[in-house]
């Protein structure tokens, strides 16, 4: 039963933030059935989509996530009857706002996995933590967290004209 | 009232013009306060300097008569009627000067209930454009001096205001500098297009004028002030900046009416109308939705249909 663990270079750290009435309980579903998905992915459980605010996409990038996997019902199965459908049109939007400040996309998943699907919260899981794996540390956000302001060179011969001009 | 405007090109803005609106306004104003239909009038009143003005709300015929309007007179007043403006419209109904560009912010404070229609009564203006900030105010208005938003303009007349001055001039010719941004940006790749906003946000000094000016930054507690838990940082730093305009971008996406007030009071000359009108393009794209003069009942983000597009998710 169990898998030989296969030895990688690069671990990517994947956060999942999850509704709790669908995939949260297929995520369970898939490990009460013993089966294996990579142990890269963080589970971080919501009341529904529609509570995932994007600020929580953004600060999990921030603090080093390479990846990120929203999930939740179908559409037409949210427990508060459309929270998933606002949380479409949402994340429609933001995926767009990301894609044009620049982040790469691929790092960034949504998909809808029931309570009944275990197996296809494997494949999503599965797919994205290779996909990731594949592209390497996300760096971006990384990168920003330890910059300083001002980070260019005090010393150039403009700054000092400035200088001197105050007298 | 609309109907009578008609369409005149011009290369630059009659000096003309401006005190013909100026004489409207003034005469509009003073009857309002006069007869007591408004309690005040939300204007534009001559700066201390030449071709400048400055905000005001006036309460008397007197003071009415001092009212201008420029191309100097840039600011969208509607941020004056806010929430985050305490107790204007408790006072009584308001008369509020607007520009076509304002009449989409008055429309979209409508349609989340913030404003009354029945509260305000709209001197709208038939507007030809506004000077660009940092820009040379001596000369008449014209394609060296307008704002970039004006070149653009689609809503010079103030559809669905309760009066309207003005003849429409229009300046012809105006190169379309943000559409033109706009594309260089989207041409670019992923990692290019990163470089370019990580330098532009890494400049931002945090000052918060730009959700200061907004009519739509109306929350009485900001998510970007909350300590405990800490949504966005608050100090200066690259991290923050990124996440500030990004939450920025994303809480006006399906709200903003497009006034560019953001980005003329930014300090640091961050192109912020880029953002919103990238935002207000994707809506359009996938929801068919506009920011309008008249108000609409709903946003993008606040419905839904069953059939909205989920090519994204897995």
């Amino acid at each position: 039963m169990h898998h030989e663990k296969v030895k990688h270079d690069f671990e990517p750290k994947i956060i999942a933030f999850v509704c709790t009435w669908c995939t949260y309980a297929g995520a369970d579903l898939a490990g009460t059935s013993r089966m294996q998905y990579p142990d890269n992915v963080r589970v971080l459980k919501f009341p529904c989509t529609g509570r995932i605010d994007p600020v929580f996409i953004l600060r999990a990038f921030q603090k080093g996530a390479d990846g990120v996997l929203v999930s939740g019902c179908h559409p037409g199965d949210c427990h508060y009857m459309a929270g998933n459908f606002h949380a479409r049109r949402r994340f429609a939007a933001f995926r767009a706002l990301l894609g044009f400040i620049g982040v790469d996309l691929e790092r960034l998943q949504f998909s809808w996995v029931s309570a009944a699907e275990g197996g296809k919260w494997v494949e999503v899981v599965t797919e994205l933590t290779e996909k990731v794996r594949a592209m390497g540390p996300m760096q971006e956000f990384k990168a920003l967290e330890n910059e300083e302001q001002w980070s260019g060179a005090l010393g150039t011969p403009e700054l000092k004209e400035a200088f001197d001009s105050i007298g | 009232m609309n109907s009578k405007a008609q369409k005149i090109k011009a290369a630059s803005i009659d000096p003309a013009y401006y005190e013909a609106v100026t004489r409207a306004i003034r005469l509009e104003a003073a009857k309002l306060l006069q007869e007591q239909t408004v309690v005040a009038v939300v204007g534009y009143l001559p700066g201390r300097r030449r071709g400048t003005a400055s905000p005001a709300l006036v309460t008397t015929p007197e003071q009415a008569d001092r009212l201008i309007f420029s191309p100097a007179c840039v600011n969208n007043l509607s941020v004056y009627l806010t929430k985050s403006k305490k107790g204007v419209l408790k006072k009584g109904r308001i008369g509020i000067v607007a520009k076509g560009c304002d009449m989409r912010a008055l429309a979209g404070l409508m349609g989340e209930s913030q404003i009354k229609r029945e509260d305000l009564f709209i001197i709208g203006i038939a507007c030809a454009g506004v000077y660009g900030s940092g820009l040379d105010r001596t000369d008449p208005l014209d394609e060296h001096n307008i704002a970039g938003k004006c070149r653009e303009c689609s809503v010079h007349l103030p559809e669905g205001a309760d009066v309207s001055t003005g003849t429409l001039v229009e300046l012809s010719d105006l190169a379309p500098v943000e559409a033109t941004e706009m594309a260089r940006l989207e041409a670019m790749s992923t990692a290019e297009r990163w470089a370019f906003w990580k330098e532009h946000f890494s400049r931002c000094i945090r000052c918060m004028a730009c959700r200061q000016i907004c009519p739509f930054c109306y929350c009485e507690q900001c998510l970007c002030d909350k300590n405990r838990p800490q949504a966005v940082e608050i100090s200066p730093r690259p991290a923050g900046n990124m996440a500030w305009h990004i939450v920025r971008a994303m809480h006006l996406a399906g709200r903003c009416g497009g006034c560019a007030e953001c980005e003329r009071v930014c300090p640091m000359d961050i192109p912020l109308n880029l953002l919103n009108r990238r935002m207000a393009k994707e809506l359009k794209d996938l929801y068919d939705y506009e920011s309008t003069r008249l108000p609409q009942e709903k946003g993008p983000l606040t419905q839904y249909r069953d059939d909205d597009d989920q090519s994204f998710i897995k």
